[in-house]
This record gives C-alpha cells, structure tokens and sequence, in this order.
C-alpha cells in the first residue's frame, strides 16, 4: 500500500515536471545580466525552454540566446537590450528600443558559452523556420547530445517537416540515450531501438557489451542482452521473409519466361528455344510504348507498364503465330529439327533487333508504383518492383489457368495435349489449335518480357539469361501442365535464392541442375506429367 | 549400311581427306603455294568436322541430340592448354598471367604432370569419361531422351560455362588460357608447326572417320540403328540398350575431347566461350546442314559452315547470323537430310518438297 | 503340366484409372491362348505387365514356376524366354529383314551363337516366316503383312519358352490370316506357351486351345471357345448377337 503511494507520488512529480511551466522571462533576464553562476542557470534555463517551453516562449528566447552568442546583447538599469535580426528591441518584451550608455554586455566564460551554444541550437532546431539552420542546430548539438534533455529530440522530432532531418534527429537521440548516464534511460533507449530490429541497430547495441556499465550493472546487462536478442531474432525473421519474398519474386519472373514454352511444349513436344527472344521483343515493345507516350502523350508515360501489356502481348503473339505457320506446322513430327528451328529464330531475332535498335541497353523510367518499399522487420524491405513482378505473375497465372479451363480455345488445347491424334478425329481443328496456342505461349512470353522491363536491363541478349533456367522449370514441372510450373518455378527460385548468399550465383546453377537430375531419377516425367501412352 | 568395299561415296571422302593430309605433308617440305594461314585453316576445319563426327554417331545413330558436346570438345581444348602453358612457362620462367593476376606463384596440385603429354592424355579421357559417363548413366537410366535430353544437355554446358567464367578455379577464368609457346619443344608459332599440326588433325580425321565407318558397319552399328529407329523393341528382344547407349554415347563424347584438343593448339587460345550453348547448337547445325545419319555429311557440313564462317566473319560479319539462321530454315524444311538429299537431287521430284518436310524423323 | 506363365493378382493403374484390376491367369506349357475382349479391356497392358514394360502397382508375375519377373527389367524377361510382338507392328526402318531376324536370335549384347549358328538359324526363322526371298529388303519398305510376320519372326528367333503375340493378323487379308495360322500352330510345342491377344475369333477359334475373355481388367471368361461364344456375358461386353 505505502509502496503504491510512493509510486504515485513519485508519477505526479514526473509528470508535473514535464509540463510546461509558465517561464519567468524577467527572472531570466535578470540572470542574463547577473554574475556567472547566473549566467549558467539562465542558458540552463533557455535550454529548458528549448526543450518543453512553449511555441511562444521558445520564439520569444530563440532572439536572446542568439544575441547572447554574438554578444549582441546589452544589460541597462532597465533591463537589458538585444539586437536582433529586427534590429534593436527591448529583451523583455521586444519593444523597439536602444539601451542606455551605461549598458554593459555581459561576457560569457568557456564553460558558459558552450551552455548557451547549446541553447542557442536547441532554440534554433525547434524554432528556425531554414531548414539548413536547423540542420546546422543538430549538427551542433549532436556534440553534446548525452547531456541534453530527452525531450528536446522528441519534440524537435516530433514537429520536423523534413523526414530525413526527423530520422537524423532520432538517431542523434537514441546515440544520446544510450550512452547517457542514467541507466534507465539508457535502458529505455534500449527498449525504442528493439523496436525496430534490423543490422543497423544490432550495430547500435553490439558494442555495450564493452561498456563498463554491462559488467557492473546486472540490470542493465539483462536489458542489453535481452535487447541484442531481440534485435537477433527480428534480423531472422526479417532475412527469412526477405529470402521467401525475393524467392518469389525470382519464381514469378521464372513462371513468367517459362509459362508459355510449357504450353507449347505440352501441346506440339516443341521446346521454343526463341521464347528467350519472345521475351527480349515484349520488352522492346513496352520500350516503345513508352517512347510513344512520352511523345504524344506525356501525362501518361508513368502509366507505360500496364498500356504496354496488350501491346506487348499482340506483337510478340503474331510472331509466334507466324513462327508456327511458316515453320514448326511442317515440323511437329520432328521435335528435334524444330528445336533447330527455333533457335535459328532465335539468332535472327537477336540480330535483327541488334541491327535495328544497337546492342545499348534501352532506357526505361522507373514508375511511381515500382519504387522503394516498406520496411517491415529486420532488414526486410517489401519492395514494389518486386512486388509488381509478383502482381504481374499472378495476374497471368490466373488468366492463363481462366484460358486454359474455362475457354472452348482451352478445351481444345488440353484436348490435344491429351492426345493429339484422337482429338483430330473428332473434329477438333488441331492445326489451327496449334497455331492459336503457340501465339498465346508466345504473348506470354511477351508479357514475361513487359514484366521484366523495369527490373532488368533491356539490349538484344537478355532472352538469354533466362532462357536456360525456364527450360528447367518446364523440365522439372512436367509437360505442359500450369500446376507443375508454378511448382516448379517456386521451388527453382526459392533453391536459387536460398543457395545463393551460402555458395554464390553459379554454384546456385550447379546445385540446382544437380538437383534436377536427381529428381528425374525419382520421376522421369516431371512433376506433374500427363501420362500418355508409350506405346 | 552398306558393305565398306561397296560403299563409294566414303571410299571418296576418305581418299580426299588422305591426298588433303599427303598435299599438305609434301607442302612442308616442298612450297605448294599453301601458306600457313591455309594449312591452319584446314587444320580447324578438320577439328570441326571430328567435332561433328561425335555428334553425328549420337544424334544421327542413336537418336540421342546433345546441345552440350561443346562440354567435351572444351575439356579436350582445356587439358591440351593446361599441358600447352605448362611448357611454355618453362621458357618464360613464370606462371600464365592469370595466376600471377590471382597472385598465386606455383600452380595447383590439378596442373601437376601435366607437361608430360601422355599423362595429360589420360586426365582428358578420365574426366570425358567420368562426367560423361555418369550424367549418360543417370540420364539413360531415367529414360530421359529426345527434347528432354538436348536441353539437359545444354543446361549443363551453360552451367559448365558459368564455372569456368570463375577466376578463382585455376582455368583461366574469363580471359581463359593464351600464349603457348612451343608444342613438344617446337616455337608453335613457326609455319612448320602449324602445318604438321594441320596434318596430324587432318590425319586423325580420317581416323576417326574410318573408325565410325568401321563401328557402324558392325554387329554393334547394327544394334546402335535399332536403337535408334526403337529401343523399347529392342530392349523386349533381350538387349541392355543402357549399356550400349552409354557406351556410344561415351565414346562420342571422347571423339570430341579429341576434337578440342586438335582445335586448341590450332587457334591458340581457349576460354569459356567454347563452352557457350550457342557454339555446342551450331554442332548440331553442321551435322544437320551436311545430313545427319551420314558421316560424309557430318564432315561436309562441318566444314563447309565453317569455312563460309571463315570467309564471311572476315568479309561480312554481320550478315553471317542471318545466313546461318537462313541455312538452317532452309535445311529444317526442304532438305531434312541436308546437302545429302541435294546430291540425291531429290528435288527434281515435283512434289519433293512437302514429301521431305513431312517425313517422320528417325528416332 | 508346368505353368509358363502366372499372372497373380495383377493390378496396373495409369493415373487414378484402374486398366487392370486383380486380373489373374495361368498358362501352361504346350498351350496356345487367346485372350479376347473390347477395345480398352487390358489386354495389351497385361502383356506389357509381363513383359516388363509397364509396372503393376500390385500382384506377381511368375514364369516357369519359379522365377519371379515382376520387376525384372525387359531385356532380363526377354533373356528369361519370354518375348512379345507388338499390336503396333514395331520394326527397325533403318535395317533390312534378314538383320531383324539376326538381332532376334542374338538376344544380347553378348553373343549367345556362333556365326556359322546364327546365320543357319536366320536361314531356318526366314523361312518358317516366308520371308527368305525378301531377306536384304529394308524392312521400312515391306508390306503390312510382311511386317507383321517380320516381327513374329524377331520373336521366334530366340526360341522362346512364352510367345506371346498382339494381334497377329490385324489388317492382314484372309490368305495372310490362313498363314499365320498354319504358322502359328507350327509354333506351337509342348515346351511353349503361345498367348495371342486377337480380335479376329475365326483365327482364335482355328488356333486356341482356350479362351480367356477380359472385360474392364477382370476376367470375365475362361474356357473353350465354343463355351464362350454361348457364354451371355461375353457375347453381351464383346462379341455381340
Ligand atoms: N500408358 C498409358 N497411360 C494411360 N492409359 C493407358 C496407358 N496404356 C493403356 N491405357 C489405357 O488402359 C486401357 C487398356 O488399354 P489396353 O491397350 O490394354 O487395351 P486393349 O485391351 O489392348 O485394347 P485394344 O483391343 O484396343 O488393343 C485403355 O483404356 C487405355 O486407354
Ligand atoms: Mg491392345
């Protein structure tokens, strides 16, 4: 009961002292022209104004500390004079006004003058309207920030306009708490820095465990341990959700390159190698999209990546309409002569696009929608152009899945994956499901590229890049089958990313072919194969 | 197949390839007008077309494309440049400029007896064997076969590629293996030398050549067909075709770590490039272009794609992509068999064209 | 008399679709079968179960009453004696009949014969298949028929123990037919079993000594054919009347 008292009576003071008490501006003038020690009280004063006083006092003291740093200040029997920016004016109540002949000014030794350049950049930070000013004011107090009120940052934090100002002043804070005296503060700055637990922080905290408080103060060093275990475990959490969201990220782009060559693949046994170029066109197809929007319709150019999508797809799905008509239509008994075939496409393609637009890589604007991200734990961004990739991942599996099921064009195309011979016999116009499905696995192709176009960068080659691991993904998912690709895409980019930070990029590519391989022994047909007769 | 004594058509390719190794042994001692520049040209092209051979006796006699022979050709290449360079720093004194670049003053325990030829002989053969034997053995044991295979295939010369783009594996890393000096104590730059190496690659062309012929025209070419045309037939009649693919397709593979180690000297320089997808496709191309399932076609269409690559690389690089991509439209749709169908002038039948196209292909 | 050939309790499924269910039969040695049955009934699939090229996901398949071939690989069942022709006549385009024959009596990437005993044998299967006069033919150029014999020759070259052939005389004209049946009552020994899977009964009937009748992967019938001719359910599911 008594306990509960104290604590009370202990909670009323803390907050008494914390509101802003109505400030004594003749007494601090007084001080102002009086002896040292005075001096002293008066810059703590002015400090104390800083940190908690009101608008109009900390506008009211901002002059005054300045004036007492330039010396501009002049004591009077009737109180004392400082020239301002305004010119010459009363310090009490800011009438206009010179000081007398007799006036003094008062001179401030070494120890007080670094009190009232505190004082001065505190009233300056919270007050200043220049933003440089204010920068310079944290500049300065950071010097000193261990012995400065808490307050002062958090209100100085609280009211910054600028946000990277108010991150600076935060950070000039949390180092102030840290290594303040009070072991309790230094405890609760502890606890704000858990709060946000990346590498940055951890960096904060590591070295209090050197401090000569950790090895005496057991309170404290439970606070530092605790707090260093937090920080640990926020990192985890936040490099296991980075990894999986950049795994996706990697996987959706996969499921891109490799969603259509799967359809074709599964439809006429004929791997595309000129899906990687598919890809390189339904970029320079957004390119241009967006060089003819900045051109005639500027306003929308931000929007390039979303009108880009038909165009992109159109384009990139005549020409594999066309690449079907005039070449694998004679082909499809020949699966290995088309696997010629396309890449001799391929090599063409390249080098018509070469000749056409140079080898440079293309320039494209970066979108509103694909820039910076949210922090969420550790060290873990959600970042928006990889999210966009995933978005736009999604968006094509659902259409491709809504396609294949839904339409009668996808009753066609999984009837004759099926079986190719009988769906010919009931009437079902094979040659011409053929070519429509080859244009949709080529669109997607150029869709795979629209959505590659802000993240990598786009010149004649870039088909290439993916075009190898795509066929692994077709490999390991099975013959044309949706849910095997995106299994399989999945579970190649995550091993990818997973691998990568361990071992490098190449030895990814190494483990995970070897891992492919492995698991054709297991299951020779993939994932998820459409059983068919051998026989 | 036809018996050797009736078969023609080699008899003439074979002698050709003799009096091109004769002419160009007699120019060594007596000027014929071949300059060095020719004969080395010659020599890469005979490299080529033993290069093609190895993918015609898998793709053209199994039924098995592989888009990863560059794979082999490249461990050939790199082991006859490791032996290369360990010569040429006895003249220099140092080790190649990439291993001083990685700061490393001796060379790694994997160059060891290296300078002497026979060993590096072996270590090119056990590593063709070892890497081709096992990923064959597990790829054959699976059944994996036709597309799926060719893009394993390729997976795994691309990954091959990535790995010795490495600096810090002791090959060379991206700049790859360069400046050999002497070939067997020989300045390799002298013209002599590069005439007798034109002669010993076109010599062990016709080696090679005669060999396949041989191969194939046994009991076991006869199984290597069968195999071909339908292994599931042929394994319900009592044959292990697991054993003997593996076998063919081991062998392949050495026939094109022979051919690198020919090409190498040749060219002088080897990296990483040899071992890009492209380059292992284009095998494919030659062999299609001559007419897969003959080995005259395999040797023509290596060398002449290549000697126009020569001539055109030099006269008109630009254009030489869209002539080769041109080419293999053309071959891919009018002449399956390639230049082989063009003697056969197929074409003369009116019909011919679509006929052609359409034919299933041997598998 | 011995069992060539036991299929015990067999079950093959492709996917979730049972094409045989628990199917069991046993044929002797000295026999000729013929298993009959709609399109779709099995009865290619049970002759791939036994020889090795479609796994059952349960069951036993017993050959010569002792060895277990159930998960023996094709060329170990086809070295055990136990060969197949195939519905769909399955030759070698690239080789000519008489080296068909050849690779037949082989049997093996180990020769089994001498040269001097392997072309004698070739000589003898040529003309038990009527095919001497063709022999350096290329086999992609034969006429249906002959292909089809071509492949019962491949077969029978190795003197196998079980001969077990997928409609033998699908498209052949009724001269062909009267061939094949002299030739495969000429096949017929008391230490062979002889299975055919046909659609033809006037073939079956001039050839089997009984009948197996497969319906949906289950037998539905085994006798004589004049039984299974009256038999309700077998005219109901097949032969129709
Ligand atoms: N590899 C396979 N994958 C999927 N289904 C198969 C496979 N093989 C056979 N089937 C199916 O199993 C069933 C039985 O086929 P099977 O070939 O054994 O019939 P059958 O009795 O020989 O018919 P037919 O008289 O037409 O030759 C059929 O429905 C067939 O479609
Ligand atoms: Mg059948």
């Amino acid at each position: 009961m008594r306990r509960l008292f104290l604590i009370l009576l202990f909670l009323s003071a803390a907050v008494g002292s914390s509101t802003a008490a109505e400030l004594d501006r003749a007494e601090l003038i007084d001080r102002l022209c009086g002896d040292a020690a005075a001096l002293g009280e008066a810059g703590r004063s002015l400090m104390g104004v800083a940190a908690e006083g009101s608008t109009a006092d900390r506008a009211w003291a901002a002059p005054i500390a300045r004036a007492m740093m330039d010396r501009k200040l002049t004591c009077d029997g009737a109180g004392a004079v400082a020239i301002t920016a305004d010119g010459s004016r009363d310090a009490l109540s800011g009438a206009p006004r010179t000081a007398a002949e007799s006036g003094r000014s008062p001179l401030l030794s070494l120890k007080n003058r670094s009190v009232f350049e505190m004082a001065d950049a505190a009233l300056a930070l919270r007050s200043s309207s220049d933003l440089g000013r204010r920068a310079a004011a944290l500049r300065t107090l950071e010097r000193q920030a261990v012995t400065l009120p808490e307050l002062l940052f958090e209100s100085a934090a609280a009211e910054e306009s600028d946000p990277v100002l108010r991150a600076q002043i935060s950070a000039v804070a949390e180092a102030a708490a840290l290594n303040s005296v009070d072991p309790a503060k230094r405890i609760a700055a502890l606890q704000r820095i858990a709060a946000t637990p990346d590498r940055r922080a951890l960096a904060k905290v590591g070295p209090l465990t050197k401090d000569p408080a950790y090895a005496a103060d057991p309170a404290f060093k439970g606070a530092v341990d605790a707090t260093v275990r937090k920080i640990e475990r926020g990192i985890k959490i936040g490099d296991v959700l980075a990894t999986l969201y950049n795994g996706l990220s990697f996987a959706s782009i996969l499921f891109m390159a490799a969603i259509g060559l799967a359809v074709i693949f599964g439809l006429m046994g004929v791997i595309n190698l000129a899906q990687g170029e598919l890809i390189m066109i339904g970029a320079y197809a957004t390119w241009l999209v967006q060089e003819a929007l900045q051109r005639f319709a500027p306003a929308l150019t931000e929007y390039y990546l979303i009108i880009a999508a038909p165009v992109a797809f159109l384009v990139t799905a005549t020409i594999g309409i066309a690449l079907e008509a005039v070449l694998l239509r004679h082909l499809y008994r020949r699966p290995l002569m088309s696997l010629l075939a396309t890449w001799a496409v391929s090599l063409f393609l390249i080098n018509i696009v070469r000749v056409t637009f140079g080898t440079q890589n293309l320039n494209l604007v970066t979108p509103f929608y694909v820039t910076g991200g949210v922090p969420v734990i550790g060290d873990f961004i959600f970042t928006w152009n990889r999210m966009f990739a995933i978005a736009f991942a999604a968006v094509t599996l659902g259409l491709t899945w809504s396609l294949i099921r839904l339409t009668p064009l996808g009753l066609n195309i999984r009837a004759v994956t099926q079986n190719r011979t009988m769906a010919g016999c009931i009437g079902i116009p094979v040659r011409r499901v053929d070519m429509l499905a080859f244009g949709l696995g080529s669109g997607l192709a150029g869709l795979a590229g629209l959505a590659l176009a802000p993240i990598y960068s786009v010149n004649p080659q870039m088909g290439q890049n993916f075009i190898i691991d795509s066929f692994m993904v077709v490999v390991l998912g099975g013959v044309g089958t949706i849910v095997g690709t995106v299994v399989a895409a999945l579970g190649i980019g995550q091993v990818n990313v997973l691998i990568e930070p361990l071992w490098g990029a190449v030895a990814a590519k190494v483990i995970v072919l070897l891992m492919i391989i492995a698991f054709l022994q297991w299951r020779p047909e993939g994932l998820f194969a459409i059983k068919g007769r051998r026989k | 197949m036809k018996p050797l004594a009736s078969d023609h058509p080699f008899q003439i390719l074979l002698a050709v390839v003799l009096a091109v190794a004769a002419l160009l042994a007699v120019s060594m001692v007596t000027p014929l007008g071949i300059s060095a520049y020719l004969a080395n040209a010659i020599g890469q092209l005979a490299a080529f077309a033993v290069l093609a051979l190895a993918l015609d006796l898998i793709w053209g006699y199994l039924g098995i494309l592989s888009l990863g022979h560059g794979l082999f050709f490249g461990i050939g290449g790199y082991v006859v440049a490791m032996h290369l360079l360990r010569h040429s720093s006895e003249v220099t004194g140092r080790v190649p400029d990439f291993m001083q670049f990685m700061g490393w003053s001796s060379y790694p325990f994997y160059w060891a007896g290296l300078d002497f030829f026979p060993y590096a002989l072996l270590v090119a053969a056990v590593v063709t064997v070892l890497i081709s034997g096992v990923f064959g053995y597990v790829s054959f044991r699976s059944r994996v076969d036709g597309v799926y295979f060719a893009i394993i295939t390729q997976a795994l010369v691309y990954v091959a590629m990535l790995l010795m783009f490495r600096n810090d594996t002791g090959f060379g890393g991206n700049n790859g293996m360069t400046g050999f000096l002497v070939l067997f104590g020989w300045p390799i730059g002298g013209s002599g030398v590069v005439i007798a190496m034109a002669v010993v690659s076109v010599l062990l062309l016709a080696a090679v050549l005669l060999g396949c012929r041989l191969l194939l025209g046994s009991n076991f070419g006869v199984l290597m067909i069968a195999t071909r045309d339908d292994e599931v037939r042929l394994r319900t009649l009592g044959y292990e075709t697991l054993r003997l693919k593996l076998a063919v397709w081991c062998l392949s593979a050495l026939i094109a770590a022979l051919a690198g180690m020919l090409y190498v000297p040749q060219v002088g320089i080897i990296n990483p490039r040899l071992l890009s997808p492209e380059l292992s496709l284009e095998i494919a191309v030659w062999v299609a272009i001559g007419g897969r399932g003959h080995l005259i076609g395999a040797v023509i269409g290596a060398m002449s794609v290549n000697a126009l690559k020569f001539w055109l690389s030099a006269a008109a690089p630009e254009l030489w992509p869209f002539i080769l991509s041109g080419l293999i439209v053309l071959v891919v749709l009018v002449f399956p068999n390639g230049l082989v169908d063009l003697a056969k002038l197929k074409l003369t039948r009116p019909m011919g064209i679509k006929r052609l196209a359409s034919e299933p292909e041997l598998r | 008399m011995a069992v060539a050939l036991l299929i015990d309790a067999v079950t093959v499924e492709f996917g979730s679709f049972r094409a045989i269910d628990g199917l069991s039969l046993a044929i002797d040695f000295g026999e000729v079968r013929a298993v009959i049955g709609p399109n779709g009934a099995g009865k290619t699939t049970m002759l791939d179960v036994a020889s090795g090229i479609t796994r059952a996901k349960q069951g036993r398949v017993i050959f010569d009453d002792a060895i277990d071939i159930t998960r023996s690989s094709e060329s170990d069942i086809a070295r055990a004696g136990v060969r197949r022709k195939f519905q769909k006549p399955s030759i070698f385009e690239g080789l000519d009949v008489r080296q068909h024959i050849a690779i037949g009596a082989q049997g093996g990437l180990r020769r089994t014969l001498s040269s001097y005993a392997l072309a004698q044998r070739v000589d003898d299967v040529l003309a038990e298949v009527g095919l001497a006069d063709l022999a350096l033919r290329p086999a992609s150029e034969l006429a249906h028929g002959q292909k089809q014999w071509l492949e019962i020759g491949m077969v029978l070259a190795s003197q196998p123990k079980v001969l077990m052939l997928d409609e033998p005389v699908a498209g052949l004209t009724d001269e062909e037919t009267e061939r094949t049946v002299a030739l495969v009552r000429k096949l017929r020994r008391p230490d062979r079993a002889i299975v055919v899977v046909e659609h033809d009964m006037d073939f079956v009937e001039q050839i089997a000594d009984r009948v197996t009748a497969l319906h949906e992967g289950r037998t539905l019938f085994e006798g004589s054919m004049q039984d299974a001719r009256a038999d309700a359910r077998v005219v109901e599911v097949y032969l129709g009347r």
